[in-house]
């Protein structure tokens, strides 16, 4: 009875796995091949204005003359780095912290949670607007280390919360009776039991850094001279799309981040899906 | 059921410390990133005659290279309610022009929370107690698909349909044109018609979290033992749910309530310009635009400060729901 109600969940969160991982490989496809795939050169304005749909311009052009499918395919790469690299970011600083609160017993862990626990109520699309304004220029990199540099709050609680399970267990004992040191203990005996976590973190920080960068660059305070998703609907709205009727410009936008995101969710619940019931597995034995 | 007293100091002291950083970082980070205030104040040809900016300048103590002086300055300006003079809006105070913006953040973002927060919590409960379903997973897949949106598209597809295509609804702006000849009654209808579209979008763009962890929470809550021990006591299936799963279900979503309660100054802000909504988002958009300083960093404190304390707020209240708080 329990290995039937088992087999098919861990069926399950592999096929999520797969079908997350091959969303985001064709993502990863477009940004690395724009040039190709996209018909237009970036930022190309030689053509009609308000151009609806057609085979020559498959999501039409917006005010500018611009084909909205170019300029899409141009905003992957943006959008895409921005993502991974930002969500990179904020993971590294994430384990660092949550795993050295969650080991460290006593005043560690009590500073660096009040500082999380402080930074957390703080307001970060506030915070981050306030530096993105007052830096000199908002290039690609000072949008990436903005958002990287402050989103690992919830994470470093997710993942401490998890270590301070994990340093009770068993194994950690073991390791310390065999005269590991604390960092050994750490990295090669705790960190690979937290991959899972790590990776349904990974997958959420991501996603919320594509959201963060096309909040921002809605705001205006992204870097003018890149095309994203959240500029083209900035653009699109800075420019009146609606009142032309052109849903052409302003739903692909929204349904890039969307399908964007939704691969990075089914590697999320995919791998904790598994690690559930993997974790399960070895209980029982 | 009572608060204990070395909960609530630590509490307070915990807002307190929250409170000094978010003035420190707000003191601190422009000076860091933009450089010397005061040449940024000099250069600004929107303050008028260089008697004022110089007026301005020893006001904030800018005139004296030392920080601490500077931020001693700021601190007492700060206590009297002096956030500055807005560079576009000279010479109206920046606490002037963000007083007269918060009502309508205020307005919508109430609404939309209550309301989301009701149809969140009723829908994660439908959903928890009969997982596996159609309207489950249906509810389960539009929160997904409207966690991975930007939020003000969902704004901008709203206003697309029901302002342009079916002209429903205005597509932007507070209230009318004719406003100021209007009725008190016209007016509060013109205010309420222009409202709806905002508050629609914000419920819907907050709805999926608050769907997800609630059903989250009941579906976990309904596995626990003391359900095991209420259902070998016989007691009803309605009063296993609601007065033992739903009950437990519901601690955490009350903090994430309060929390959500205190982003509803900072909340809209994107939303707000989608809308043209005149809002604290719209005027801090207005304020990224025109370089005005001290707006960006006022409207900033004012959304802290609102986080803050209704945080503590909730920090307070919970022992009365939770009293294991206290045992901590």
């Amino acid at each position: 009875m329990r290995n039937k109600r088992t087999l098919p969940r861990e069926r399950s969160g592999k096929a999520k796995l797969w079908g997350g991982a091959c969303i985001l490989l064709v993502f990863a496809a477009v940004s690395l091949a724009t040039a190709q795939i996209a018909p237009y050169p970036k930022n190309d304005m030689e053509f009609e204005v308000w151009l609806k749909p057609s085979a020559a311009h498959l999501l039409g052009t917006d005010s500018y003359g611009q084909d909205v499918f170019s300029q899409l395919v141009y905003g992957t790469r943006t959008s895409f780095l921005v993502g991974v690299l930002a969500g990179l970011i904020t993971t590294i600083i994430g384990v660092l912290v949550g795993v050295t609160a969650g080991f460290y017993r006593r005043w560690v862990s009590d500073a660096l949670m009040f500082v999380v626990d402080l930074l957390l109520i703080i307001p970060v699309m506030a915070l981050m607007i306030i530096l993105a304004s007052f830096l000199p220029s908002m290039g690609l990199t000072s949008i990436v280390l903005v958002i990287g540099l402050l989103s690992w709050l919830y994470m470093a609680r997710s993942i401490r919360s998890q270590t301070l399970s994990e340093r009770q267990r068993g194994y950690v004992e073991a390791a310390r009776v065999a005269g590991m040191s604390d960092l050994s203990i750490m990295l090669r005996e705790i960190l690979p039991n937290l991959y899972p976590i790590i990776l349904a973190n990974l997958v959420s920080v991501t996603t919320h850094a594509v959201l963060a960068e096309a909040g921002l660059s809605f705001l205006g305070i992204g870097d003018p001279k890149n095309v994203s998703w959240g500029t083209i609907l900035a653009l699109a709205h800075a420019n009146n799309a609606i009142m032309y009727d052109a849903w052409w410009w302003i739903v692909p936008p929204g349904l890039a981040t969307a399908l964007f995101c939704f691969g990075f969710i089914l590697i999320g619940n995919g791998s904790l899906e598994r690690f559930r019931y993997k974790r399960g597995a070895s209980q029982q034995t | 059921m009572r608060i204990q007293p070395s909960y609530a100091v630590r509490r307070v002291a915990f807002a307190a410390a929250t409170l000094l950083a978010a003035i420190v970082m707000n003191f601190l980070l422009p000076r860091l990133i933009a450089g010397n205030p005061a040449e940024m104040i000099a250069s600004q040809t929107a303050l008028g005659s260089p008697e004022v900016a110089e007026a301005i300048k020893k006001q904030f103590g800018l005139e004296n290279d030392s920080l601490l002086y500077q931020f001693k300055q700021y601190i007492v300006q700060l206590a009297h309610g002096n956030l500055g003079i807005s560079y576009f809006n000279y010479p109206t105070p920046v606490s002037e022009v963000l007083l007269k913006a918060l009502p309508w953040t205020l307005g919508i973002v109430l609404i939309s929370t209550l309301l989301s927060y009701a149809a969140g919590w009723l829908i994660g409960i439908r959903g928890a107690l009969k997982p596996g379903t159609w309207f489950d997973n249906a509810a389960l897949g539009v929160s997904f698909f409207i966690n991975s949106v930007p939020y003000f598209w969902i704004g901008i597809l709203l206003i697309l349909l029901f302002g342009y295509k079916l002209d429903w609804f205005p597509m932007g702006q507070a209230f009318s044109v004719d406003y100021d000849s209007l009725s008190a009654a016209g007016k509060l209808r013109s205010i309420s018609y222009h409202a709806v579209l905002p508050i629609v979008s914000l419920a819907i763009a907050s709805l999926a979290s608050h769907i997800l962890v609630l059903r989250n929470n009941l579906s976990r809550a309904l596995t626990e033992d003391y359900m095991v021990l209420a259902r070998a006591k016989g007691l009803s299936g309605r009063r296993r749910t609601f007065h033992y799963g739903v009950r437990n279900a519901f601690l955490p979503s009350f903090t994430g309530f309060m929390l959500s309660l205190g982003h509803v100054v900072g909340g809209a802000i994107t939303m707000e310009i989608v809308f043209s909504y005149p809002g604290i988002g719209m005027l801090t958009y207005n304020a990224i635009l025109n370089h005005d300083y001290p707006l960006i960093q006022g409207a900033f404190l004012m959304i802290a400060v609102s986080i803050i304390a209704v945080n503590l707020l909730a920090d307070l209240i919970y022992p009365f729901i939770d009293p294991r708080v206290n045992l901590n």
